[in-house]
């Protein structure tokens, strides 16, 4: 078992708030994602899961039982660091074991639980090796394997994958994500990366100034978005915000040059529009919600990242086929699927998105 | 050409700075007959007498008890600055107040002249009987090495990454085992550093060697002055030489044989990179 949950935890130092009354339910095998631009308070979160930073106010339970003031060993988590943290003294062997060892567990048992973490992650070679002798990746599939030796109710990461080059982090990020599937715990990792975030998330945390700006499935903060924050942090390239104003009834009146109203029925009066690059399309000048011109586009392969300068609406990111007409200097039309489109009032927060 | 002209100036470096140890040493050869007339580098004809006369054991000198004073006192006076000085660091390191008020109390204690120690010193060694003992000349030596150590191994301690100890504590690890089985290992250079340093400050001490023995603790510093005048009429330069040479070497060779131990960092691999 390994349901972790947070009752209004709170951190401070002296008068500075770092996380404020924060509720979270982690429901047993979860792999949940806490995400966040830096110092959100994320990583101290993880740390006063972890039970190496004291949570100051509120109360943090695992599995049913209090442990706000209990050890980090007693809460039976293991964590991953950022930069790995193996112990540069003693064998890779030993650096998995070390908490088995003060464990006091027999030798032949943790001897065989080494030998099994080991082979799952790749590093039966080189059991008897010395960290220093190792690579980046193969470092940071050791401080996996000292926390899955001790077979802890919880897995914590902090940023496990921000020292390894791109193409590792890719590898790993399968490993992990391979790893949640074989091992069915829970696991709680923090990172800045959104792209880490909605590929190894059951649900996304998003963080920002010590709270919980929104959570849900990956599917469900890219969609819907419950506050501009949360549109802006989340999906790469981002999602695009044009001024708009209510003229009737049904319609949206983008204040730039369009010569369309976006068909937006409801009674709330929005003051934004937030679409992303993959939901506009480029149309002829007269076709569309709003006409700009293109100042500069980006071959990207498979599609093209193609900007248009829509005068007061600013820069309008669109993702084009890569085949597309349209050429640096045009005059051309966006056309914004409305169906897909979010609204944000004037205090940023999504209209009609489910919270 | 190049390469010839910079060993020569290396050489001439080297003899400039070692100037008076190498008189010692041509000294110590010499005879006295010698000396009189040569004050040179060069020994005209080289004789171990006065060495014989320093490893003479008779009812006065005895220089052997007097290296074995020096080792044990050393040792002990190191090895417990040492293994006092580890924890305290740890502490001092990781906690605010030691940081900021007891190492600069402890440290500033070493700048005040050892001889103020003297005189209250000697009473408290009268009472305790500890005067003229190996124990008790140990004991003051720990004092008088643990300032150095304590600085050497709170920087250490200061430059070994939190995770580490972190990593540890998710381990299970007590902040005893996490001192011992964690931080010991990684600062193992600075031990050695301060092994070798309180080892030679140690070894070299004659103030308290002077103070407080007399016979049974004297220590090679302090018995190495008994040589002086061995046989009354004047100072035997040779002989003195002599046993200042048979004084300096144990503390060369240890520097010379740990010297590779100082340097090196353990923490490679611990962290990224």
């Amino acid at each position: 078992m390994g349901t972790i949950s947070l009752n209004k935890a709170g951190k401070r130092y002296g008068a500075v708030e770092i996380i404020r009354d924060l509720d979270l339910e982690i429901a047993d095998g979860e792999f949940v994602v806490i995400v966040g631009p830096s110092g959100c308070g994320k990583s101290t979160l993880l740390r006063m899961i972890a039970g190496l930073e004291e949570t100051t106010s509120g109360q943090i339970a695992i599995d049913g039982r209090d442990v706000t003031a209990a050890s980090p060993v007693d809460r039976q988590l293991a964590m991953v660091f950022q930069s790995y943290a193996l112990y540069p003294h003693m064998t890779v062997r030993e650096n998995m074991g070390f908490g088995l060892k003060l464990a006091k567990v027999p030798a032949a048992t943790a001897r065989a639980k080494i030998e099994a973490a080991a082979a799952t992650l790749k590093l039966t070679p080189l059991l008897d090796r010395y960290p220093k002798e190792l690579s980046g990746g193969q470092r940071q599939r050791v401080a996996i394997g000292r926390a899955i030796v001790r077979e802890p109710v919880g897995f914590l990461f902090d940023e496990p994958l921000s020292n390894l080059d791109a193409a590792l982090r890719v590898d790993m990020r399968l490993e992990i994500a391979k790893l949640h599937r074989t091992l069915g715990a829970t696991m709680i990792y923090v990172t800045h990366d959104q792209v880490e975030a909605m590929t190894l998330a059951d649900r996304i945390v998003v963080m920002k100034d010590g709270r919980i700006m929104q959570q849900g499935s990956p599917r469900d903060l890219y969609e819907k978005p419950a506050n501009l924050f949360v549109a802006q942090f989340i999906g790469s390239p981002k999602m695009n915000l044009l001024a708009c104003r209510r003229r009737d009834g049904e319609q949206l009146d983008l204040s730039g040059e369009g010569n369309l109203a976006l068909s937006m029925p409801g009674a709330a009066a929005p003051e934004q529009v937030g679409a992303r690059p993959e939901h506009l399309s480029l149309v002829a000048p007269e076709a569309g919600h709003c006409r700009g011109v293109i100042e500069a586009s980006e071959y990207l392969g498979g599609n093209m990242s193609v900007f248009v300068r829509a005068g007061r609406l600013g820069l309008i990111n669109v993702s084009a086929p890569a085949d597309t007409p349209f050429r640096v200097g045009e005059a051309v039309g966006v056309h914004i699927d409305p169906a897909r489109a979010s609204l944000f009032d004037s205090l940023g927060a999504a209209i009609g998105a489910r919270q | 050409m190049i390469a010839a002209l910079r060993w020569f100036v290396f050489a001439l470096a080297a003899i400039a700075l070692n100037f008076p140890v190498l008189v010692t040493l041509s000294t110590s050869f010499k005879s006295a007959r010698e000396l009189s007339g040569n004050p040179g580098l060069w020994v005209n004809a080289p004789t171990l007498e006065n060495y014989m006369t320093v490893f003479h054991v008779s009812d006065r000198l005895n220089i052997f008890l007097y290296l074995f004073n020096s080792l044990a006192v050393a040792t002990l006076g190191t090895v417990l600055a040492v293994v006092l000085a580890l924890p305290a660091a740890y502490a001092i390191a990781r906690g605010k107040f030691g940081e900021r008020t007891l190492l600069p109390l402890i440290v500033n204690l070493r700048a005040v002249p050892l001889i103020i120690f003297a005189i209250p010193l000697y009473m408290m060694f009268q009472w305790l009987a500890l005067l003229d003992t190996r124990l008790g000349l140990g004991l003051i030596l720990a004092i008088v090495n643990l300032p150095l150590a304590l600085v050497i191994l709170v920087n250490a301690i200061r430059d070994l990454p939190a995770e580490l100890e972190e990593a540890a504590l998710m381990d299970g690890a007590s902040r005893t085992q996490i001192l011992l089985k964690v931080v010991a290992p990684l600062c193992r250079p600075a031990i050695v550093t301060s092994l070798i340093f309180g080892f030679i400050t140690a070894w070299n001490e004659f103030l308290f060697g002077l103070m407080l023995t007399t016979s049974k603790a004297v220590p090679v510093t302090v018995g190495a002055s008994f040589f002086f005048a061995a046989s009354g009429g004047g100072v035997q330069w040779g002989v003195a030489s002599a046993v200042m040479m048979v004084g300096a070497l144990p503390p060369m060779l240890l520097g010379l044989v740990m010297y590779r131990q100082i340097s090196g960092s353990m923490t490679a691999g611990a962290v990224k990179g």
